[in-house]
């Protein structure tokens, strides 16, 4: 291909070549009308067509980059922690169900009966975890009178993931046990006497009973309940079965205040010495009672 | 420091269009490139000449390529001249077993090269006077487009690049060399006659817009006068003559 010059500049000149096309190339010291042969030709320079992609190339990957973000902060932080995932009900004998998100954050806290709404009441669960919610709850339900000496807290989780379930009812099992296991009743499942009974629910009855309020032979009318309980009642209130009722007689609420103190000493005798154990017990009723009159 | 980097960027967004700009800013940075030249040498055996014209060559592209996103421009021509150097020696490798016409002609004769002792049958009459005519010829073509407007760097600026849009402005320029009137009209009027040669030859109108400087160019180069422009572009229509053999 032969080139002619059309025009130089001291870098460059402007070369045609023979098939019409006008290219800017090194000026190898040409002079214009030179007919020259090797060139060293322009390279390409981007035009705005190739900008425009550059661009449009460089707003998409960042669209990408954000929506990547998007998508990790997600699944990353807002499903695990902002959506639920499970329920875990507490019986105390207020009702209460706490929704939890997948990291056990406490959601949403729920009454299921009224004994649950006055639990519940001025209670403040954002931001706790299962853990600390429960606890607070069950401590706040011995407060308010709710809860007694060897009472039960029955604990059902519920969740669509089996797994992730077993494993919260075993960790709150474990942990209720830890710290009140000596004075009250944890068990899993749904409590008797409930409005709903789950079909399938196998009841796995742990219970660990520290410390027992006399087992008074009372012929009280005979618990309905088929799982063995042991009722902390009283001479006086009949109706008290199974379930510490809130409405409690003031004798309850004090037997229970009394006794954590006298118990902790003995509960490694709990099982050998009955015998003590009842003596005992009856004293502290009849101081109660002695107290009350 | 950051002042002048500030002025150079300015000047090389100015002369990426203005040609005059672009010659000046080279002419102010002559040193400079000169320097980056000699700094990539490797032999002496090449001119110097063609290896200083390459690296103004290469300084010129940089500024053509060059954005403010790319660092400091000093540092970027510097590399650009640096490569462009590196690829002419290994162009030049090619050739090395060449000997060049330059060298001399004995070791103890100063001033005889080897090329002096060839014989030199070319008419060098007639090649000069060959040379006076096209180069008085471009000066007139060169002229006719100052009344347009237009630079033959322009022009070249304007170039279609890809092949497609070449072949369709070469189209463009068929039709109206088939019909004369078109070129006489792109002469009075000094307007491209845009619908006529679109209905004329399919060439779309914005291809055509988007390359009016080339266009008016390469017509006006086939209206009356350009002889020697003329028998330069032999392959224009070669391909159409192919396929109506």
């Amino acid at each position: 291909m032969k080139y002619l010059v059309m025009e130089t500049h001291p870098s460059y000149a402007v070369l045609l070549d023979q098939s019409g096309r006008f290219l800017k190339a090194a000026n190898l010291n040409y002079h214009v009308g030179d007919t020259v042969t090797d060139i060293i030709e322009l390279s390409p320079v981007p035009d705005t067509g190739q900008k425009q992609l550059r661009l449009l190339r460089r707003i998409t990957g960042s669209l990408t980059a954000a929506a990547a973000c998007f998508l990790l902060l997600f699944f990353g932080v807002y499903r695990p922690n902002f959506t639920p995932y499970g329920t875990v009900r507490l019986q105390i004998n207020p009702d209460i169900q706490m929704t939890l998100s997948k990291t056990e954050r406490v959601l949403d806290l729920d009454a299921l009966n009224p004994d649950g709404e006055a639990l519940l009441e001025g209670y403040e669960y954002r931001g706790k975890d299962r853990e600390q919610a429960s606890e607070e709850l069950v401590s706040r339900a011995m407060d308010m009178g709710y809860l007694g000496e060897g009472g039960i807290v029955s604990i059902t989780v519920e969740s669509d993931d089996s797994s992730w379930r077993q494993e919260e009812e075993e960790k709150s099992l474990s942990q209720m046990r830890e710290k009140y296991g000596r004075t009250i009743i944890i068990r899993t499942g749904i409590m008797e006497g409930e409005t709903e009974e789950p079909p399938l629910q196998t009841e796995s009855d742990v219970e660990i009973i520290i410390d027992l309020p006399t087992p008074t032979p009372a012929p009280q009318t005979v618990t309905p309940t088929p799982a063995p309980v042991i009722i902390p009642s009283d001479d006086d209130d009949d109706d008290n079965e199974g379930v510490i009722q809130p409405g409690d007689d003031d004798d309850n609420g004090d037997d229970w205040e009394e006794v954590p103190g006298d118990n902790s000493g003995n509960v490694p005798d709990d099982d050998s010495e009955d015998g003590d154990d009842d003596d005992r017990d009856d004293d502290d009723d009849g101081d109660g009672d002695d107290d009350d009159d | 420091m950051v002042n002048t980097e500030h002025e150079i960027v300015e000047k090389v967004y100015a002369a990426k269009t203005d040609s005059r700009a672009a010659d000046a800013l080279i002419q102010q940075y002559l040193g400079f490139i000169r320097k980056e030249a000699a700094r990539t040498v490797y032999r002496t055996g090449s001119s110097r000449e063609d290896e200083e014209s390459i690296a103004m060559f290469a300084f010129y592209e940089a500024i053509l390529s060059y954005e403010k996103d790319r660092g400091a421009f000093l540092s970027y021509a510097a590399r650009a001249i640096r490569n462009r150097l590196i690829d002419y020696y290994r162009k030049e490798k090619r050739h090395r077993k060449i000997i060049s016409l330059d060298t001399p002609f004995q070791a103890e004769d100063e001033g005889i090269r080897l090329m002096d002792t060839l014989a030199d049958d070319t008419d060098h009459f007639d090649g000069y006077a060959h040379r006076e005519a096209s180069q008085q010829e471009i000066r007139e073509f060169e002229k006719k487009l100052e009344e347009f407007g237009i630079s033959f760097s322009d022009v070249a600026d304007n170039c279609p690049r890809q092949k497609r849009t070449f072949t369709a402005c070469i189209r463009a320029l068929e039709y109206a060399r088939e019909h004369p009137e078109l070129l006489e009209q792109l002469l009075r009027s000094r307007k491209l006659p845009v619908s006529e040669l679109s209905a004329g030859s399919g060439t779309d109108r914005k291809t055509m817009e988007r390359h009016r400087k080339y266009l008016v160019a390469i017509l006006l180069a086939f209206t009356n006068g350009y002889e020697i422009i003329r028998g330069h572009l032999c392959q224009i229509g070669k391909g159409k003559e192919e396929a109506a053999i």
